[in-house]
């Protein structure tokens, strides 16, 4: 079966990596998206450069309020994107395998981790990281979340922090924060080496508690 | 990571057809484990068909039961109120496993797809029969701790790591799968396979198969329900050795009863034979321990691991004490 | 200030940059054109490289270079002619120099030592192209295993770890009451959440700007120096903020040398980020040690002799020591008593210190046989350290400056209902849980070292704080604040604090429970410098304060006032006006206390564990339900940041007890569990509320604050009340650390 025949318009290639392109005798989908200079230069194995420009694909996703329109390669993870790219650096890298939480952000209003998420799969989402929590901006006031980790002293290093705030604020609007055991399970996917988890717990509680609008 | 081809599909056929085509290319739903396995190197697609855009994450009422899309988020699955309330059992085990993080990006296809987390497949350079055949494999005679005790070959000793499929097994599911040769059910007893002599091979999928659905037949096990996960750390780790229960009483007697283990075989571990004799018996620790006694028959120790011999049996009775809440 | 008085609490001064994703990191920070490195570690633990194909790899897309050691750009620190064989021993001193040299010779050393270090202009690539590299080996039989090398073990060289004798080593054996026993501990491993790593870029010839991973950027910088041979001002280390380091920062490790070299030859930026995976082999852990503990008491409970031998593994082209069986010298009043410590060369990487280092290893055991002990003489366990409660340090014949451990045990006990505790193991019962509590203490050197802080005071009545220390997390900074504001009564908003940075006045690293004493005495000394200044200032004929003496006079909120006469006081923004100075600003070098064997007092910090721990003895699952941890350390000074100390000491401790072990499979001398799924720290559905109580008096001796380390003494001793916990539940002594269910269900 070839592409053409299964691109019955349920098949979104949004780019075509070089190597595959190379391969495929018939790859519609990759021409409709590529300049067609670019092509013959690769097919002629010309310039390693414009070959470059095949394995970057294109995205679109929502970060922080602020539409992003990118080309990236499609093995770039959410987390590296944010990091590496758009110097959003408020993202942690702990662990690179989903074993850790420190890279937890929000997309379409649901936690994960930026690390196991490659970037293309946010085409069309809308992600929150600790740099868009709070709505006045990192300068501005800050997040109740926020708040209560400074007065409960919620962290030491601060480096699984903003994972742990993500993480935190979503743990309550999920509706897992009814009393600190049920805090305990459901921050658990946030490791923290320096220890912190009995205040986080504490400033946990006292938002939920509180009653601000998280 | 190597660089790869990435598509994404709107409805099933365009991702059978994709990943048909060649051994290279691959289903991405949740990427909760695949993603792990590229970065390991330990699995390498030329080419990723996304296929999360498909509309297959409905739950939804049948006539005999429930079907779950399998593009449906562990998460969604583990709260909807019809498995709350129905299948309290399969709510449990989701909820037991991974982190909420991971729970939210993983589906419940990817899920029963999952690969095992032996350390000698994830690490590539040692051996590995189910990574690369013929290699040998690592964990007999080294650390196995976490492995099998139950249906292990000579080539493989690795488990299945998943709690949901704990509770999928115990309860009779079936899954709907779609393939280039067209639909087929599948019992979800029969999906997932022992290592044999092809550990490389988890389940019985054959090539292009996407899974569409699970599902799970009505059943009166909801006011009896338990899972125990007995793990080396409180959250957040794998199952040394895990328990699903549904029993279905009648005053103190079992009219019915579902029983299956995690952590202890190549594929969830399904325990009929205890079922068997726990039918129409009381509920009773001796009873219970009678059960655990029989399920752990052919259960063999791998030197680390032998301590399951212990604590799988125990933990049967304990599980199945909270069901029967004569804990 | 007066340092009798208790401190309030005040929250952490870079609290809002932790919390907003804003403070920086030493991967975070940007320079142009920076480029990506990825190590190949070798997959074998000891032999040579036979052959290391890099072609494919080289020719990957985007990638600038392949490392090794065929084509290392020249480190001319590296390559002076040395001692020895070709791996060693090394240029440059013990702590912050290199001992071994990666990408140098073809040797193989240990599993996972870098083979190859590639560089592209993006990670993704520089990953994938680390992945096209690959080598063949000439491999040698390793040795990996300490238990089955125990022979092996030497003393190592120096005072600390000669064997010791006090009275008679036999007397243990002709007690009433004997004890023999052997703990183990296995390897832990720091892992710290972030990950450790080196941006380095070259701004000139012979000028370098390091943004590290470090405890101490000053070390760094000598480091990086001596390796390179420039000027140490030519060399800039920035580590503002460090995601945890646990020790694993206390020296540069040869990869960030060799980034720098590298940084150099591509004539770009390079950031080298490792793995979790190699943060299990490139970074040091906590060795695995053998001890054994003997003891023996009279029927009254006094310990009649004691002895503790220690082995841990080290590496075979170094040595690591540490102070596994100080405690022991120490701690109890015995009139005999010995210790025995030797290490082991395995061909491993080298371990290094991990929170509370050889004396939490050390605690695990002494502390579990005093419980043994204790149990064998019917004793409760406080009772029968309190029988052998020492107030005199009987090493070295002198008294403590500070120990209040009788009061922190009576705290504690109270804290965690110690009433509740039966004597008789296994007979407490909740449902199908057994009920256990137990306790242990631990102990730490407090010292003083040099530091050297600079202060500014401005017009406009705020204060700057300069010094190189680096805040891994404890809360230095939060610590200096609250010392400036004690002593110039500065509002505490209104100090800034600047550290950790190589440009900033001098700084030991941050370890050993030092820091507080030592930077802070500094920061003590320097502002005390300027409250000086502004007294005399103030003092001088025709002020309203002229004549009145200087311990009448209170500096605070931006005046000089006299004591019990408020009206007469001097604006700090007149008395600089009138000087013709915009600000006052004075450096100060705070001297170190000097040698603990010279003073006049033995300095150390203690503290006391309390748990309640559950164990369901069918599953053999442990979990710690209660915790309570008493520091006596002198003075708090930052009472907030230093309770987090404390209750992360008991989540650190949490994972020492029951879940922290990195396995070797010995047939391949790899760690196999080398992963944060496998390798268990404690989540937070491990850690109970924890209840922390500080002593809080201060040291008279110690430094002008009265304040002591509590970094280590948080740790020290935990794991021992946790184990002492589970037998008071099970009636199961577990001596062979982490006390997992299969454990408890193999000794059942």
């Amino acid at each position: 079966m070839k592409d053409d025949e299964i691109n019955d318009g349920s098949v979104e290639n949004p780019g075509s990596s070089r190597r595959g392109f190379l391969k495929q005798s018939s790859a519609l989908a990759a021409l409709a998206m590529t300049p067609p200079a670019a092509l013959t230069a690769v097919e002629k194995g010309l310039d390693e450069k414009l070959a470059v420009a095949f394995e970057q694909i294109p995205l679109k996703v929502e970060i922080n309020g602020a539409m992003q329109q990118l080309k990236i390669e499609p093995r770039v993870t959410l987390l590296d994107l944010l990091r590496e790219q758009l110097n959003l650096t408020g993202t942690k890298k702990g662990c690179d395998y989903g074993q850790c939480g420190a890279c937890t952000v929000h997309v379409d209003g649901q936690r994960v981790n930026a690390c196991l998420t490659l970037a293309m799969t946010t085409d069309g989402c809308k992600v929150t990281t600790i740099e868009g929590l709070a709505e006045g901006g990192p300068e501005g006031k800050l997040h109740p979340m926020q708040e209560a980790f400074i007065k409960h002293d919620g962290f030491q290093c601060g480096y699984c922090t903003p994972g742990q705030i993500m993480s935190a604020v979503a743990c309550i609007r999920e509706g897992h924060a009814k009393n600190p055991d049920e805090i305990r399970e459901y921050m658990s996917g946030n490791i923290c080496r320096c220890g912190a988890y009995s205040n986080i717990v504490d400033a946990i509680m006292d938002v939920k508690q509180g009653g601000a609008k998280v | 990571m190597n660089q790869f081809q990435y598509m994404r599909v709107t409805n099933p056929k365009a991702a059978v057809a994709a990943v048909s085509k060649d051994n290279t290319t691959m289903f991405l739903a949740g990427g909760t484990n695949l993603i792990d396995l590229m970065k390991r190197g330990v699995e390498a697609p030329e080419k990723l068909v996304d296929i999360t855009r498909i509309p297959l994450n409905t739950i939804e009422k049948t006539a005999t039961g429930l079907r779950i899309g399998a593009l449906a988020k562990n998460t969604a699955v583990a709260e909807h109120e019809l498995v709350v309330k129905n299948f309290p059992l399969l709510s449990m085990a989701l909820n037991a496993g991974a982190s909420p993080q991971l729970r939210n990006m993983a589906t419940i296809g990817g899920n029963m797809m999952q690969r095992t987390r032996c350390s000698y497949f994830y690490d590539t350079a040692l051996p590995c029969n189910k990574r690369e055949p013929g290699s040998g494999c690592g964990a007999i005679g080294g650390y196995n701790r976490m492995h099998a005790i139950f249906g292990t070959s000579t080539k493989c000793i690795a488990v299945h790591p998943s709690d949901m499929c704990i509770a999928l097994v115990a309860l009779d599911a079936t899954v709907n799968v779609s393939g280039p040769k067209g639909d087929r059910r599948i019992p979800f007893a029969d999906f997932h396979r022992l290592p044999g002599d092809t550990p490389q091979k988890d389940n019985m999928l054959q090539p292009g198969e996407l899974i569409m659905s699970v599902d799970l037949p009505m059943n009166g096990f909801a006011g009896n329900s338990h899972y125990l996960k007995v793990r080396d750390r409180a959250s957040y780790a794998f199952a040394l050795v895990s328990v699903g229960v549904g029993l279905k009483m009648s005053g103190n007697t079992i009219q019915d009863v579902r029983l299956a283990m995690g952590g202890v075989a190549h594929k969830p571990w399904r325990l009929t034979e205890a079922e068997k004799f726990l039918k129409g018996k009381p509920a009773t620790e001796a009873t219970f321990k009678q059960a655990a006694e029989l399920a752990m028959k052919g259960a063999k120790g791998h030197g680390e691991n032998d301590f399951k011999l212990t604590m799988a049996p125990n933990s049967i009775v304990e599980a199945l004490k909270t069901a029967a809440k004569t804990a | 200030m007066t340092k009798d008085t208790k401190n309030p609490p005040i929250d952490r001064v870079d609290g809002r940059m932790k919390v907003t994703g804003g403070a920086k990191y030493f991967a975070e920070f940007e320079m142009p054109n920076t480029t990506y490195c990825v190590i190949v570690g070798s997959e074998i633990a000891k032999g040579a490289i036979a052959s290391l194909d890099t072609k494919k790899a080289a020719g990957a897309p985007g990638v600038l270079g392949v490392f090794t050691h065929q084509n290392m750009p020249p480190i001319p620190g590296w390559d002076a002619p040395v001692q020895g064989n070709g791996n060693g021993p090394p240029p440059g001193p013990p702590s912050g120099g290199e001992k071994y040299r990666i990408l140098h010779t073809n040797k193989i050393l240990f599993y996972g030592q870098p083979m190859a270090m590639v560089v592209a202009d993006t990670f993704e690539r520089a990953t994938y192209a680390a992945s096209l590299v690959k080598a063949t080996y000439t491999k040698q039989p390793h040795q990996t295993d300490l238990t089955k090398n125990l022979e092996k073990g030497v003393t190592p060289k120096g005072p600390r770890f000669e064997d010791y004798l006090r009275g008679n080593a036999d007397a243990y054996k002709s007690a009433p009451v004997t004890l023999e026993v052997k703990y183990t501990i296995p390897i832990e491993v720091h892992q710290p959440m972030e990950l450790h790593g080196v941006l380095a870029g070259w701004t000139g010839d012979d000028k370098v700007m390091v943004y590290a991973k470090t405890q101490g950027v000053k070390g760094t910088q000598k480091s990086v120096a001596e390796a390179f041979k420039i000027d140490p001002n030519n060399v800039h280390v920035h580590t503002e903020f460090m995601g945890g380091g646990f020790g694993m920062g206390l020296r540069t490790w040869p990869q960030e040398i060799a980034v720098v070299a590298i940084a150099k030859k591509v004539g770009r930026p390079v950031k080298l980020v490792i793995t979790r995976n190699q943060m299990f082999s490139l970074v040091g852990h906590r060795p695995t040690t053998v001890q054994t503990i003997n003891m023996g008491a009279d029927t009254n409970g006094k310990l009649v002799g004691l002895s503790h031998a220690a082995t841990g593994e080290t590496a075979t082209y170094e040595d690591f020591t540490e102070g596994t069986v100080s405690m022991t010298k120490f701690m109890y009043a015995c009139p005999n008593v010995s210790t025995k410590y030797k290490i082991v060369p395995l061909d491993r990487g080298v371990p290094i210190w991990m929170r509370g280092p050889g004396e939490a290893t050390g605690a695990f055991a002494l502390e579990s046989a005093m419980d043994e002990m204790a149990t064998k003489l019917k004793l409760d366990p406080i009772e029968f350290r309190l029988r052998n409660y020492t107030e005199t340090d009987p090493e070295h014949n002198r008294p403590y400056s500070d120990k209040n451990l009788k009061e922190a045990y009576q705290k504690g006990a109270e804290a965690i209902g110690w009433s509740s505790r039966k004597a008789e193991p296994g007979s407490n019962r909740d449902s199908d849980w057994l009920v256990g509590y137990g306790m242990s203490s631990g102990t730490f050197n407090a010292s003083k070292g040099g530091a050297t802080a600079r202060a500014v005071l401005n017009a406009d009545g705020t204060l700057l704080l300069q010094c190189s220390v680096t805040d891994i997390g404890p809360g230095t900074g939060t610590a200096m604040t609250m010392i400036a504001h004690n002593v110039l009564g500065v509002p505490v908003e209104k100090i800034k604090v600047e550290y950790g940075d190589s440009a900033l006045p001098n700084s030991p690293q941050q370890g050993g429970s030092t820091i507080t004493s030592t930077v802070g005495s500094a920061v003590h000394q320097v502002c005390t410098s300027v409250k000086k200044s502004l007294i005399d200032m103030a003092t001088q004929s025709g002020t309203p304060l002229a004549g009145i003496k200087a311990d009448d006079l209170t500096v605070a909120d931006g005046f000089v006032s006299a004591d019990g006469d408020s009206s007469k006081k001097v604006a700090i923004a007149d008395l600089l006006k009138k000087a013709n100075l915009t600000t006052l600003d004075k450096t100060e070098e705070s001297k170190a206390n000097g040698k603990p064997d010279e003073q006049k007092y033995s300095m150390y910090s203690f503290s006391v564990h309390f748990v309640q721990v559950r164990v369901n003895p069918s599953t053999g699952v442990v979990r710690v339900s209660k915790a309570v941890s008493v520091a006596d350390s002198g003075r708090i000074i930052s009472p907030k940041t230093a309770a987090s100390q404390m209750i992360g000491g008991v989540a650190g401790g949490i994972g020492m007890a029951l879940t922290e072990e990195a396995v070797i499979d010995h047939r391949f001398g790899r760690i196999v569990n080398n992963n944060l799924a496998d390798y268990h720290v404690a989540v937070s559905a491990d850690v109970p509320h924890t209840e922390t109580i500080v002593i809080d008096k201060p040291d008279p001796y110690i430094n002008p604050m009265g304040a002591k380390g509590m970094g280590e003494i948080a740790l020290i001793g935990f794991a021992a009340a946790v184990a002492n916990a589970v037998f008071n539940a099970t009636g199961q002594r577990i001596r062979d650390l982490p006390i997992t269910p299969d454990k408890l269900l193999r000794t059942a």
